[in-house]
């Protein structure tokens, strides 16, 4: 692994001497040295990539922050912050020589601003939680990454998060206006503002998705949006995953824009079904579920195009949710997808590739050869709005050499979203685990040049170190390994 | 409709050689805008052309010297639209120009600005490597966001050389709905419309009259209008109000005279919201015109006239004027592109 990475600087004292130092800013509770308690820390979402923390500090003042990573600047100490740790790239697994700053205690909702329609709020606040503050207001938080019930403001910005209503809504980036962060010296900086467009350039598009690698995100202000009044939920069953594609992008070209539009193939319809029984066509190759929402005469318009497309484009047959209730059921399948999978194999691996919209006939077909190939199943739930696949590889770790097999066809799947003009992220992050391929998705001087960001923001390279961005030494390696 | 990527990497690399600064140039249309920068001149408007275009993707991918005008028509021929609605300044806007000047028009609160539409970039840094950033994905978390980090940089970070955009269909219906009102009441009125559940796309005020849009679908827009107080007024005119807010008509400028612009939270109640201010994007975008030897108002920019030497874009916090000079070292070192255009110190 050290060849993927620049290492953090290896550190000039002792972890006596540095708990000591740090009992001058933190009570004992704050300092976490022992192995016990630092286990449920030692990875994120991504459980196969582990690391137990050197020292966990979990602050819960602003002026610990700053005093924290200014000592670390001093100390070139490496500094790895975590939320929640829902992350699914390994992007907050701890350094082996280094502090892992837990931000879970900063959970306060600074203001919810009915009028404005925003919310200051501070990293620690759960992604849910939000909304549920702001439903009184008849308010809610856009961006909705699946493990939006634990997952925390201040990791969505990190990873520029998305969901299932990217389509309509945007990512995080596009519904955040300011970011308030500690750099590394441990100086207290804001971007952005609450009002649109600050003058200059965007830097708070530039924090977005930077993966805790450029500084600390003490504060964010987001945009709330006002509640649909009504929100109408169908499902669509078609005899191939290229009909279901091609129906995606009639709808699309036709100008409808669904809150939300997500695609399910045959192993992920059955393993769903089987889990949470909503009813779903087991003969279909493939299944679109899509949501409309907007106001009562909005809705009932688009009802009637969407439903006259699906059928044009030979839907097997088309299911419109009655009520709430049935609504409610049908997002259900799609949202257990991930544990229903879970449940047919002792391990998944998840993958996170955006392809082109029309090349999701093209993808599948040849992520079914690949899985053929390999010997291992690949179930396919796929963001189909934004072109954002999610293959779910399934293995079993306990037999040896599987784990190794589901990594390089991920591989494989991710380089071939390359090759027809998409990316080997789309949500997820790059984090420790999509670093290998990122000599693929990009020459030597774009990695240089995304070395050089992270070195006007932090010199000495302390933040998430080996994360994100990998060596040039590595790419070149990894090009000469390719030619061979 | 060429590509000379490589004749402009030729002068980037002969200005390196000769460390003369270059001078970006598009249209001409924002060369009034930012402060005044000396360098030789390196022209983007050659450039130009669709690269790709599936309407079916929602993405449009062009050279950076693209008119706003063509890129419209090619869009309207589709029934899509460039979401942000960028000015066109009399067909002579680039899409490399609204996008250092980040130029987003009056549905900006609802629809996003330019940095919601970009989704990829090609760029020639300060080594005059040619890179590209992004792509012509909706979601990609992929490296750092180079591509939306331009936005607004006044081509002080690089040459654009191609840019990739989302694009959205046209809608089916339009209707405008004007009242008279105080601008005390406007700006209590205005915050409303991000927070109530209509096809609303853009809010302005001038000159005691509140201009509220509405664009959807038919029924979306005739069930909402019922909710709404104003009367409609007709399509040429309703054109005619929107164009002169997109192309910044609205207030005139003269050499006597200075345009400030602020965004603001849309509930401020201090910044430039005299009687006679050009309210815009629901509250959130302030214009004042004044005679050009008053200082500059807290929080505004100084957009256009007045002496171009000064720190037009206003002052900037310690800690940022670090980290943004170090980032512009970081992708021009030799300090070629723009120098001075966006701060004194850049």
């Amino acid at each position: 692994m050290t060849l993927l990475a620049t290492e953090g600087a290896q550190p000039q004292i002792r972890r006596e001497d540095l708990v000591s130092d740090l009992s001058t800013m933190f009570s004992p509770q704050q300092i976490l040295q022992d192995e016990e308690n630092q286990r449920p820390f030692e990875c994120d979402g991504l459980a196969v990539y582990k690391q137990m923390p050197w020292l966990t500090v979990i602050p819960d003042t602003l002026a610990q922050v700053q005093a924290l990573m200014a000592y670390c600047y001093k100390q070139k100490m490496p500094v790895v912050v975590r939320g929640a740790g829902t992350g699914l790239c390994a992007g907050a697994m701890p350094s082996a020589y280094g502090i892992l700053l837990v931000m879970t205690r900063f959970s306060e909702i600074l203001q919810l601003d009915a009028d404005l329609a925003q919310a200051r709020v501070q990293p620690g606040v759960r992604n849910l939680a939000l909304s549920d503050a702001a439903a009184p207001l008849g308010l809610y938080y856009a961006p909705d990454p699946s493990s939006q019930i634990a997952c925390t403001i201040g990791g969505n910005v990190a990873e520029n998060s998305g969901g299932v209503h990217c389509l309509k809504y945007g990512l995080t980036v596009n519904n955040l206006l300011s970011v308030t962060m500690v750099t590394v010296e441990g100086e207290l900086v804001t971007f952005g503002g609450p009002g649109y467009d600050t003058p200059g350039m965007d830097l708070v598009a530039l924090l977005s998705g930077s993966e805790g690698l450029l500084g600390v995100v003490v504060e964010a202000t987001v945009r709330l949006l006002p509640r649909a009044d009504k929100v109408q939920v169908l499902m669509a069953a078609f005899d191939s995953v290229t009909a279901a594609g091609d129906a995606v992008a009639a709808l699309i070209g036709g100008g409808v824009i669904p809150a939300g539009l997500e695609m399910m193939d045959k192993l992920a319809i059955a393993a769903a079904e089987d889990f949470v029984k909503v009813g779903y066509p087991l003969d279909a190759e493939a299944l679109l579920i899509c949501e409309l929402d907007g106001t009562e005469a909005e809705v009932a318009q688009q009802l009637q195009e969407v439903e006259t497309c699906f059928n044009a484009s030979g839907a097997t047959s088309v299911r419109v949710a009655k009520d709430a209730d049935e609504a409610a059921r049908l997002w259900l399948g799609r949202k257990s997808a991930f544990p229903a999978v879970g449940r047919m194999s002792p391990d998944y691996y998840c993958m996170d590739g955006t392809i082109p919209r029309s090349q999701v006939g093209k993808v599948l077909t040849r992520i079914a050869e690949l899985s053929e190939q390999y010997g291992l199943p690949v179930a396919n739930v796929f963001h189909a709005g934004d072109g954002n696949l999610h293959p779910l590889i399934l293995f079993n770790d306990a037999i040896e050499g599987d784990l190794e097999k589901a990594e390089a066809l991920g591989a494989d799947i991710l380089t071939l979203c390359v090759d027809v003009g998409g990316t080997i992220t789309g949500e997820h992050g790059v984090g420790l685990e999509k670093l290998p391929l990122m000599p693929y998705q990009f020459s030597d001087e774009e990695v240089a040049q995304f070395g050089g960001i992270k070195l006007a923001f932090d010199p000495h390279e302390q933040l998430n170190p080996g994360k994100s961005i990998p060596t040039l030494k590595y790419c070149q390696e990894y090009r000469s390994i390719q030619h061979d | 409709m060429t590509d000379i990527t490589s004749d402009l990497q030729a002068q980037i690399s002969q200005a390196i050689a000769d460390k003369v600064p270059l001078d970006i140039q598009g249209g001409g249309t924002k060369s009034s805008l930012g402060r005044t920068s000396q360098g030789r001149a390196i022209s983007l408007l050659e450039h130009s052309g669709v690269i790709s275009y599936s309407p079916t993707e929602l993405v449009i991918q062009v050279r950076s010297g693209t008119k706003i005008s063509d890129m419209n028509a090619i869009l309207a021929e589709n029934k899509q639209r460039l979401i942000f609605e960028p000015a066109n300044f009399d067909s002579q806007a680039t899409i490399g120009g609204t996008v250092a000047a980040n130029q987003s028009g009056p549905c900006r609160p609802w629809f996003g600005g330019v940095r919601d539409s970009v989704l990829g970039i090609g760029l020639i840094n300060g080594l005059g490597e040619h890179l590209q950033f992004g792509g012509q994905v909706m979601k990609n978390v992929a490296g750092f966001d180079v591509s939306r980090s331009q936005v607004g940089a006044m081509g002080t970070l690089g040459v654009m050389t191609e840019i990739s955009l989302k694009v959205l269909p046209v809608f089916e219906a339009e209707v405008t709905l004007v009242s008279s009102m105080s601008i005390t009441q406007a700006l209590q009125t205005m915050p409303q419309f991000f927070r109530r559940n209509l096809p609303v796309s853009a809010v302005s005020y001038w000159q005691g009259n509140l201009y509220v849009r509405l664009q959807g679908s038919a029924s979306g827009v005739d069930s909402a209008m019922q909710s709404i107080n104003g009367e409609p007024i007709t399509a040429e005119q309703a054109a005619s109000w929107w164009q002169q807010v997109r192309e910044c008509q609205v207030l005139h400028t003269s050499p006597e005279k200075v345009l400030w612009r602020s965004n603001v939270a849309a509930t401020d109640v201090h910044t430039l919201c005299a009687p006679d201010s050009f309210i815009n994007w629901g509250g959130a975008q302030r214009w004042q015109l004044t005679p050009k030897d008053q200082t500059q108002p807290e929080g505004a920019v100084q957009y256009l006239g007045g002496d171009r030497t000064n720190e037009v874009n206003g002052p900037v916090n310690r800690v940022a004027q670090k980290l943004q000079g170090k980032l512009k070292t970081a992708f021009d070192p030799h300090a070629i592109f723009n120098p001075g255009r966006l701060y004194s110190w850049m």
